[in-house]
């Protein structure tokens, strides 16, 4: 058959979940979100909205939309069932918020045709969780997403290997994957309007306008993508952002989130024994403007301590402008495995009593939950923010995809 | 629709049979109410402590959702989602 991958993507996630919990919602456009659309059901997208649609938009689109702010943990609890389902096919599994792919290799003969194993397994989570999937098979991860893409939603599509030309040539280069909407309007200034066009491009071509992603798009429009499905033990990177609930200038409220958001970041660098080499804080104002700024670690970390001062001094690098800030983000990458490193002789040792603090509060977290203590400057957004047993209740958390 | 975020105790009838738990009936202060379906269930963490919440429709159409904290076994109100 050449089905070697199987990709499930949820199907309006955080909005089928809303109308799972209240059945009154089924039927009618939901939105979730705070400020802009994280998700909405496909009931609210008839009438033009999409994620990442200001509200204010979506109001003006679909006026008897109803919106709600969402609850992440209970989305995360849904996702870890639906991939517990997919995992009794194959235990190879790469996860995301809202989809995951599946290594079918070596398991034909025990679950038998593909295919009507993937409605077996759309029918299993539809039961178990009362949410829609569309799932797509194809011989690689890219081609079993855009095959199940085409058939969204609750759907069930599937290329093979020799399918692949006949099926991709048609279709719209920005149906490509790894064709954005920069590169899809450049694309088509040059008169490549298909992915049958792109393919006429010869490689050197799309490597002087694209660079490194031109050599993965002549990939990709011919149906190879290499891309290794292996649980991803050490992540690229880890990432924590969120919009602030009002703008604001307030330096207390900005570096508190900052504080919090990196505090997260490390503790989830720390749960998988990573330690980073580079931050990355990322400010966003109200007139859209954003600024980014990196700053590489003498030693590899994961403790908030070390971090945060790095942070704050990116942060006050950047935070130059007099406009309301809208956003701010914090990203950890080039991990190390965490654990003893060379130590620099000019560098102040504290002795170990950092690691031992963030050992100490790690484990006042694991028993009680990770909102039964707040560190650093966090306190600052005590009193400004609600808070629950997961912590602050941001209020468009982003968590890295 | 209107949700009211609570973390409030709240005393709840339940069935324990099979191994499963179902709410059946709820009591707020005064008022007690039936459980006419539960319309979804998923569990989580607080810490250690495993938490398991019950999405339930109660007969004026309101949603309630129940957590049932399984180290302690008791139960908190954490929303209700209201029409209006």
């Amino acid at each position: 058959m050449g089905y070697r991958v199987l990709h499930v993507d949820i199907d309006a996630f955080f909005a089928s979940v809303e109308q799972v919990r209240d059945p009154r919602l089924a039927k009618r456009p939901v939105i979730v979100g705070n400020g802009v659309i994280a998700s909405c059901s496909y009931e609210a997208r008839a009438f033009g909205l999409r994620a990442g649609m200001s509200l204010a938009e979506a109001a003006r689109l679909c006026p008897q939309a109803v919106v709600l702010d969402g609850h992440y943990p209970t989305y995360r609890a849904f996702a870890e069932r639906v991939y517990a389902q997919v995992a009794a096919l194959s235990p190879c599994l790469d996860t995301y918020l809202d989809e995951c792919y599946a290594d079918l290799c070596g398991t034909e003969r025990l679950h038998g045709d593909p295919l009507a194993r993937a409605r077996a397994l759309a029918t299993a989570i539809r039961d178990d969780t009362g949410l829609g999937v569309t799932i797509g098979l194809g011989p690689n991860r890219m081609l079993a997403k855009m095959a199940g893409k085409r058939t969204k939603p609750a759907g069930l599509g599937a290329v093979t290997a020799d399918e692949a030309d006949a099926f991709l040539e048609p279709l719209p280069v920005g149906d490509l994957l790894g064709v954005g909407p920069a590169h899809r309007r450049e694309l088509e200034d040059m008169n490549v309007r298909t992915v049958a066009d792109l393919r006429r491009l010869p490689r050197e071509t799309l490597a002087a306008l694209f660079g490194a992603h031109g050599e993965a798009l002549y990939e990709r429009a011919r149906g190879r993508d290499s891309r290794a499905l292996t649980p991803r033990e050490v992540p690229l990177s880890i990432s924590r952002e969120t919009a602030f609930h009002h703008d604001t200038a307030d330096l207390d409220e900005i570096e508190g989130t900052l504080s919090y958001l990196t505090a997260r970041a490390c503790r989830a660098a720390r749960e998988l024994g990573i330690a980073a080499r580079l931050v990355e804080v990322h400010v966003g104002y109200a007139d859209g403007v954003s600024e980014r700024g990196s700053a590489g670690l003498r030693r590899p970390t994961a403790l908030d301590p070390d971090l945060e001062p790095v942070a704050w001094g990116l942060l006050r690098r950047l935070h130059r402008r007099r406009v309301l800030v809208r956003r701010a983000g914090v990203k950890l990458s080039r991990f190390a495995a965490a654990g003893p490193s060379q130590l620099d002789l000019l560098e102040a040792d504290d002795g170990g009593r950092s690691e031992r603090l963030v050992e100490g509060l790690d484990g006042v977290r694991d028993r009680f939950g990770d909102g039964a203590v707040i560190s650093g400057r966090s306190v600052h957004l005590l009193g400004r923010l609600e808070r629950t047993t997961h912590g602050f209740v941001l209020r468009t958390p982003s968590l890295t995809k | 629709m209107r949700v009211e975020r609570l973390n409030e105790p709240i005393r709840v009838r339940a069935d324990f049979a099979g191994g499963t738990v179902t709410p059946l009936a709820l009591a707020r202060g005064t008022q007690s109410f039936r459980v006419l379906r539960v319309n979804a269930r998923w569990a989580d963490r607080q810490g250690k402590e495993r938490l398991h919440y019950f999405a339930c429709t109660v007969p004026s159409g309101d949603v309630y959702e129940l957590c049932l904290n399984a180290h302690d076994l008791t139960w908190r109100l954490t929303s209700v989602m209201l029409e209006g």
